[in-house]
């Protein structure tokens, strides 16, 4: 049960998005895009998020595309995690959100949602941020394409009022030879102790975390070390999990030693078999 | 056609199509259109005086009837010790404790008043821990004690501490048992507070009629608990006091004491008696309704060097949290069962019931039993090792057995224990227990098994009783009535078959009425402690003895014979030496007709009932007395894969067997017992309400707080022994809360032995495990 009532949009168009948006800003209504609504649902009913005005974005084609565009790979906004796990177009991606919530919430999270979300772990975004992914943001000005991990700094960077439309994967990243580890407290089906995709790019390894710390990261430090040829793999990891040690912290999944030490295996891990 | 039995057998259970189909009705889908909604602001610390609570805007909100705060009554509830006022007066004890409750038109209009509500608090020092409660000059939680009335004739209160009760059991000379022992082990634990779960959340309804009447429905272990609660507090007489349960959506023990029906009443009062319906958000069943009790413990055993214990000493404190609901007594049930299903001649028990500024606690499967069971059996496998014996031989040596004393000194037969020896007999065939404990997998994953046993009686008060009333149909079936609540183990349908094995009818003849009215259904104290079957079976029995009777009589008539002469089966009553002469139950269901046209005797109506033999409350200095009239004996198993390179586990396996004295239904039986084993998965793996240093509760959701899920079980096996309790219906036991005791104590075992370190405190975690191998380095 929600205890406010709010205004709820389905536009057809990313352009009517936009535009009501402003509209809805404009008249001094709190408005948020709206994917599969589990997290808005779910936080508004024990009021830690409010807004006057939903706009619902499933509508949108452009929201909805999953498919192949020359040699890259296009995935709309709006596409559910279950939608993304049947196609498996990008392995990463698929094994990743396989492990997001449980298989009733995949049918409703959208890929957009989880990246945007409020909720700190967004693990949809890892194997975007280890390959050259691109973003299409929209907002009353128009669109514009970014490096998506250009503008992801502890989380998406968007201007007021901007949207998510889609995410274009470029053709080379689909099938690199990858790593997908996910390690919880005890459950299958639980926030991330740990949750790593790593990719091989050209003999190198890209390589990004969620559940660590705070937020999402990729650390060109810690790749640095892992590529470097200059120390045995022992010393790799030590200076790896040093190099991002200040971004790992306590939480109810676990300590920061205790984290500590399932990195350096899923390092291990990594350096082993990747 | 030849009578078959109606027990022993798999029946599908009466309330099935209801719930396969959606059809079945739960408390909150009984919608009324006249009903108000009322929704509770919660406590943001978890020990705090209350300044100033300011209501003005919430009152001053869309659709708002009234908004009532701790000023509203000063009437204070507990059915042990009333020292719960139902919304906070004067300062909170917890975090998430009531402070003011809003009742409005539509919920939503409630929930968004309840954000209006401004409370100023002064935070006061937290009890975070029994240890913070038990220190000297420890915070007192509830600092006018004194004040308080106390229901209960068996409390014990310890003068100006944080104790609510204190329990002693004096067994023998613990001194002597510690000179004729070649061996001593102690073994300490602790055991965190969790949660119920239900599924259904805690929700009622109360509506109070002009006349009087109030009328409640609600989610309950305990229809007429609450029905006397309410009446009692609240000074209505007790007849105008109406209690309606319909199915219930799981209770645990989380049911069985009256919480929201409090505040339903409350709110109903408040608007002049109109209808107000209140239901828990998760996260308020979580942490404002009573959770779990947490543990401490301390045991230490002794035992002679051929395996013989000699002694056996235990301190346990009750975690009760913030009030004490009926968790003194549950600090009595551990103390009551400390030795475990051991014959033990020298006990020396304390078992304190402790204040802290925790969520309340309340009953919960096992009722205590499932704390000094984890001390007991931990401490035997300490035993086992340092005797260098077997832990099962161990245990058998030492099974309770007839003519043995249990620690309050009550008589053992084999009638009101079973049958220990084979219940650990049969858990070694099947686990295969000589092939050996400890395997290294060619993945390097070590594969272990670990054992426990248990014993658990009912710890019900000493004029517990249980009715039954039957009526006829016109085509010879019978309804039944009875007060126990459908909670989930199929209670319901095994009364039905009983009845219908006593009748020697078809069960499916016996009409069960689903839900539990106070005003018409004949009274079951609660449905709790394991003994719906026992209890309510005998009163259904008795009913049925009865019932019998008068067929008998009017059949005689009928037949024109004595009514020594008759006997029935299938709906029929005939004469024993010529059954070709009989009457059919449905022409003398409602009264027998000459065929001239008279009749007599009218509808044959079967009333039974049961109360409890021979209890006795605890002498204070000894212990000794009486908790229960019979045990359920156990055994069981469980066997894990350890990963030690990342020190985290697979559950495999695991194993029940239980002397049941007879099974009823065995499908059912073996759910419930399989209910019960993966509840101690649960607690042993994964359950726990987590803390901050400010007493704030961490894990208020199910997106942190995790239960076992499906798909992450073992293997569940059990296996049934029949030794009868002879004054039981058919000889069956209690068997409804045991499959949960040995499982913590049995799965510690097996990573105790998987990793060969020894663990302390439940839930064991992966992170728990690396800690205590590693000593928490990488």
């Amino acid at each position: 049960m929600i205890g406010f009532d709010f205004e709820y949009y389905k536009p057809n168009t990313v352009d009517q998005a936009v535009k009501l948006f402003n509209d809805l800003d404009s008249s001094g209504k709190a408005a948020i895009y709206y994917g599969g609504g589990s997290e808005f649902i779910s936080m508004a009913r024990v009021n830690t998020v409010y807004a006057d005005a939903v706009i619902d974005i499933k509508e949108i084609e452009e929201c909805n595309q999953y498919k192949m565009v020359g040699n890259d790979l296009v995935i709309g906004a709006g596409v559910t995690l279950t939608e993304i796990a049947e196609g498996d177009l990008f392995p990463p991606l698929t094994k990743a959100v396989k492990r997001i919530a449980d298989h009733t919430m995949q049918g409703k999270i959208t890929i957009g949602g989880n990246i945007c979300g409020t909720i700190i772990y967004r693990e949809a975004v890892l194997p975007f941020l280890v390959s050259d992914s691109r973003i299409v943001l929209a907002n009353k000005y128009g669109q514009r394409e970014e490096l998506l991990r250009s503008i992801f700094d502890e989380r998406l960077k968007l201007n007021k009022g901007e949207m998510v439309v889609k995410i274009i994967i470029p053709g080379e990243f689909l099938s690199l030879p990858y790593m997908h580890v996910k390690r919880t407290k005890n459950e299958t089906i639980d926030y991330p102790l740990i949750s790593m995709v790593a990719l091989k790019n050209k003999g190198k390894i890209h390589m990004a975390f969620s559940g660590l710390g705070d937020y999402p990261f990729r650390s060109h430090n810690l790749e640095k070390f892992l590529n470097s040829d200059m120390f045995s793999k022992e010393e790799k990891i030590q200076q790896a999990v040093n190099s991002i040690e200040n971004k790992i912290n306590d939480s109810l999944s676990g300590s920061k030693e205790y984290k500590k030490f399932m990195l350096c295996n899923v390092l291990n891990t990594v350096l082993e078999d990747l | 056609m030849a009578y078959k039995s109606q027990i022993g057998t798999t029946i599908t259970r009466k309330d099935a199509w209801d719930k396969v189909t959606g059809n079945a009705k739960y408390t909150g889908d009984f919608h009324f259109n006249e009903s108000l909604h009322a929704r509770v602001l919660t406590s943001p610390y978890a020990h705090a005086r209350i300044k100033k609570i300011d209501t003005t805007k919430a009152e001053n909100s869309k659709g708002i009837r009234t908004v009532i705060t701790g000023n509203f009554s000063d009437i204070l509830v507990g059915s042990m010790i009333a020292d719960r006022p139902p919304i906070a007066k004067d300062k909170v004890r917890y975090f998430g404790e009531v402070v003011a409750l809003v009742v409005a038109d539509k919920e939503d209009e409630a929930q968004a008043a309840v954000e209006l509500i401004k409370v100023e608090y002064e935070p006061l020092p937290v009890v975070n821990s029994i240890k913070d409660a038990i220190k000297e000059n420890a915070t007192l939680v509830h600092e006018n004690f004194d004040s308080y009335a106390i229901p209960s004739k068996e409390v014990h209160h310890v003068a100006n501490s944080n104790i609510s009760n204190h329990v002693k059991i004096r067994k023998g000379n613990i001194e002597n048992a510690w000179q004729t022992s070649d061996v001593i082990v102690e073994y300490e634990f602790n055991m965190p507070q969790a949660d119920h779960l239900a599924m259904e959340t805690r929700n009622a309804k109360c509506q109070i009629s002009p006349d009087g009447t109030v009328d409640i429905y609600t989610s309950t272990q305990a229809p007429f608990g609450v029905k006397e609660q309410i009446s009692t507090d609240y000074g209505i007489p007790e007849g105008k006091v109406v209690v309606h349960t319909p199915l219930v959506g799981g209770g645990f023990g989380g049911k069985a004491s009256a919480a929201v029906e409090f505040l339903a009443y409350l709110a109903s009062l408040a608007v002049g008696g109109k209808m107000v319906t209140i239901a828990n958000t998760r996260e308020e069943d979580i942490s404002t309704s009573p959770s779990k009790l947490g543990a401490e413990g301390k045991v230490k055993l002794g035992a002679t060097k051929d395996g013989k214990i000699t002694g056996l000493e235990c301190i346990y404190y009750i975690n009760s949290g913030a009030y004490a609901n009926t968790a003194p007594n549950m600090a009595r049930a551990a103390a009551t069962d400390c030795s475990g299903p051991y014959n033990i001649e020298n006990i020396y028990c304390d078992s304190y019931c402790v204040y802290t500024n925790h969520t309340y606690a309340t009953s919960f499967r096992g009722f205590g039993h499932g704390i000094s069971t984890f001390g007991i059996e931990m401490a035997m496998h300490k035993l086992a090792k340092e005797l260098g014996m077997d832990p099962l031989e161990l245990r058998k040596i030492n099974a309770i057995k007839e003519g043995d004393l249990s620690p309050t000194q009550s008589l053992m037969t084999l009638s009101n224990t079973g049958d220990l020896d084979k219940c650990i007999s049969n858990l070694k065939n099947i686990m295969n227990w000589d092939a050996g404990n400890k395997i290294t997998t060619d993945k390097g994953t070590i594969i272990t098994k670990g054992v426990s046993c248990f014993w658990k009686t009912s710890s019900s008060p000493t004029d517990a009783g249980s009715g039954a009333v039957l009526i006829c149909n016109k085509d010879g079936t019978i309804n039944a009535n009875f007060g126990v609540t459908e909670i989930g183990p199929g209670m319901k349908t095994t009364i039905a078959q009983i009845i219908a094995e006593k009748m020697k009818m078809d069960v499916n003849d016996i009409h069960v009425f689903m839900g539990v009215d106070t005003r018409i259904t004949p009274k079951h104290w609660k449905t709790v402690a394991s003994m719906s079957t026992f209890m309510v079976g005998n009163a259904a029995v008795s009913a049925c003895e009865d019932l019998i009777r008068q067929i008998k009589e009017v059949a005689s008539i009928a037949l024109k014979c004595s009514a020594g002469d008759i006997e029935i089966e299938n709906k029929r009553a005939f004469i024993k030496d010529d059954a070709n002469q009989f009457v059919e139950f449905k022409d003398i269901a409602h009264g027998f007709k000459y065929k001239e046209g008279p009749s007599i005797h009218g509808e044959l109506i079967g009333r039974g009932n049961y109360i409890a033999k021979h209890l006795l409350p605890l002498d204070f200095e000894t212990g000794k007395g009486k908790s229960g009239v019979s045990w359920t004996v156990g055994a069981q198993g469980v066997e894990v894969e350890y990963n030690p390179e990342i020190h985290t586990y697979r559950l495999l396996r695991a194993i029940t067997v239980i002397d049941v004295g007879k099974v009823i239904n065995p499908k059912m039986a073996k759910g419930v017992i399989m209910g019960g084993m993966n509840m101690g998965f649960g607690l042993a793996t994964r359950e726990e309400l987590v803390y901050d240093e400010n007493a704030i509760l961490e894990d208020t959701s199910i997106r942190t707080y995790k239960v076992m899920h499906f798909g992450e079980q073992p293997e569940y096996i059990v296996h049934f022994v029949e030794t009868p309790q002879i004054d039981a219906p058919f000889g069956a036991r209690g068997i409804g809360e045991h499959g949960i005791l040995g499982i913590p104590a049995a799965f510690t075992d097996a990573i105790q032995q998987a990793t060969g370190k020894e663990f302390h405190k439940i839930p064991i975690l992966p992170e728990m495990i690396w800690k205590t191998v590693t000593g928490g380095k990488q």
